[in-house]
């Protein structure tokens, strides 16, 4: 038989206690979907939502120039709210180029 | 004198710092170090004396160095390219192609150039962005034609990417747009085990995007692989404001899991200790290169390497000693490092921990704290204290951020990822062992990181989280 250090019957618990979290974790999202939430990041961690951002967030994230930033809000204003992503390109200042790097930080529900 | 290495290595660095403001001839400063040498031969009776000629000559070898890094070659490519040149280049690619936007970006070391009806044999790296997606790997032999640029200035921190790509030795960029630009050759070049690293980075990368989203997938391969490409803008910048994006970092902690994992394994295979050791400083290389051989990984590859070579020759490691030896190691490769962000963050942060953090736990009297869980929290909060100190002025200096809740974020957020880093490893190696299990360890993955995210995003909107300068 094998001996094993301390450490080693260690990392042999972690993948046990992995497997078990993994499988419970597994079934969870089985019976009730809204685990899910939990489980995987959802968007607005990952994203700004365009709808609802302010002007003073919007300035403070510092991925627009404060004069952008209040175009942004301008339009969205106007419009009562985004539609989708393709209108940020009405807005003068984003071009194509822009607007793929703006597609990467903003989403719109 | 208890550690004249890190002494030496401190000399070599301000050498390298002073040669950027002099402006002294580099044969003129070779008369001078030679001279230091000679009156040192001269003077080695006394040891003090002796000692203080070492180290200027040592200082004056860190000036020579940064000198002789940055006198280019006479055969290098910039000497015969101008701005908007159509030529052809021959030569392979030094680097994994690298998925960008809407492009791949690799590094081509260069063999032969053609400019008009002139051919000759030349050195140099271009840095090759081509928006033809073929199948392209590390080593691969090509034929590039297309126009050779300077690299744009443009980067938001201080000094330009174009200062960036010359502390790499890259002083032109070619944009490859047409399939008939690139004319594949037979044959391979480049370093094969480099190669076999990269190759099995991209075995990696695929497992984890097949058992995960994409966020988790691309928050796994910035903390297991060091591959920060596929990071969400927002999240690389809520953890740039807690101060916690250096856990997307591969760092000393990956390396000592690459080398606690590599030892059981061939524990379990019942390889002899002298054997088991050898093969696990081969793994550190493999891993150094795996992650593309950035400062932080080199920092910590080596001081493994010294830590595991002491324990196979059963003496005690010196950590000022391993650290003094991986600042000499990087710098004598590329002495243009010392001006590399990465490279001083990596260097401060495990300074000031080593330095600090003891004293800072006898000052407070630590030790007569009976309550564990208590005092587990206060030894973090001071190495995560430690750190900020470090690294506070080259933070504040080159992103004009100063974040004080990164003291306290990182006492949450650096246990979680190193528990997710410990998870992405075992899903890396079931994913390429076992696709069935891997499976499985994915939700927990999934889950911790779901809770890095949500607990930066909640850090951050503490008042007076952070402050721009």
């Amino acid at each position: 038989m094998i001996s094993l250090t301390p450490e080693e019957k260690k990392v042999i618990l972690f993948l046990l206690c992995l497997a078990f979290c993994g499988l419970a974790m597994s079934n969870l999202i089985k019976i009730n979907s809204k685990v899910e939430k939990a489980i995987y990041p959802q968007v607005h961690l990952t994203k700004v939502d365009l709808n609802k951002v302010s002007l003073g967030e919007l300035v403070r994230l510092r991925c627009v120039s404060e004069k952008l930033a209040r175009r942004i809000i301008e339009h969205r204003d106007f419009h009562q709210e985004f539609a989708s992503l393709e209108e940020l390109k009405d807005i003068k200042g984003i071009g194509e180029y822009r607007y793929e790097r703006l597609k990467e930080v903003f989403f719109v529900q | 004198m208890k550690r004249p290495l890190a002494l030496l290595a401190l000399f070599y660095c301000l050498g390298i710092i002073l040669s950027n403001l002099l402006r002294i001839n580099f044969w003129v400063i070779m008369c001078i170090g030679l001279t230091i040498v000679f009156a040192a031969n001269l003077l080695k009776k006394h040891d003090y004396i002796f000692f203080a000629f070492v180290l200027f000559a040592t200082l004056l070898i860190g000036v020579l160095s940064l000198k002789n890094s940055c006198t280019l070659s006479n055969t290098h490519i910039v000497n015969f390219a101008y701005p908007g040149a159509w030529c052809s280049l021959s030569g392979f690619i030094d680097s994994f192609p690298e998925p960008k936007d809407k492009h791949i970006e690799f590094i081509f070391r260069l063999k032969e150039a053609q400019i008009e009806k002139y051919k000759w044999r030349c050195c140099g790296r271009v840095l090759v962005r081509t928006e033809v997606r073929q199948k392209l790997n590390y080593g691969d032999n090509l034929m590039l034609i297309g126009n050779l640029q300077p690299p744009p200035a443009l980067v938001p921190i201080r000094g330009s990417y174009k200062n960036f790509l010359a502390r790499k030795g890259i002083y032109l960029v070619m944009r490859v747009k047409d399939p008939r630009q690139i004319i594949l050759k037979p044959g391979k070049r480049g370093n094969k085990l480099v190669g076999y690293s990269f190759w099995l980075r991209s075995k990696v990368e695929q497992a984890f995007s097949r058992f995960l989203k994409s966020v988790p997938a691309g928050i796994l391969s910035a903390m297991v692989l060091g591959q920060k490409h596929n990071i969400p803008w927002l999240v690389n910048d809520s953890m740039v404001k807690a101060g916690t994006v250096h856990i997307l970092v591969v760092s000393g902690f990956n390396v000592g899991i690459v080398a606690f994992m590599a030892n059981l394994l061939f524990k379990i295979m019942r390889i002899p200790r002298r054997g088991r050791i050898i093969l696990t400083l081969a793994c550190l290389v493999i891993y150094c290169f795996l992650t593309g051989a950035s400062n932080p990984v080199v920092r910590a590859t080596i001081m493994g390497i010294i830590f595991l070579s002491a324990y196979l020759l059963k003496k005690q490691p010196d950590i000022y000693n391993s650290l003094s030896t991986a600042v000499v190691f990087i710098l004598i490769i590329n002495p243009q490092q010392v001006f590399d962000i990465g490279f001083q963050l990596s260097f401060a942060s495990v300074f000031a921990i080593v330095c600090l953090y003891p004293k800072l736990k006898k000052l407070i009297r630590l030790d007569t704290c009976k309550i564990k869980i208590w005092r587990f929290f206060c030894e973090g909060l001071l190495v995560s204290f430690s750190a900020w100190l470090g690294t506070l002025w080259i933070i504040a200096y080159n992103f004009h951020i100063i974040a004080p809740v990164t003291v306290l974020a990182n006492v949450f957020i650096v246990p979680l990822a190193s528990i997710i880093t410990l998870c992405g490893f075992t899903l890396a190696v079931f994913g390429l062992v076992c696709p069935a299990l891997a499976n499985l360890f994915s939700f927990p993955v999934s889950f911790l990181i779901n809770l890095l995210l949500s607990l930066n995003a909640a850090i951050i909107k503490v008042p007076f989280a952070y402050f721009y300068l």
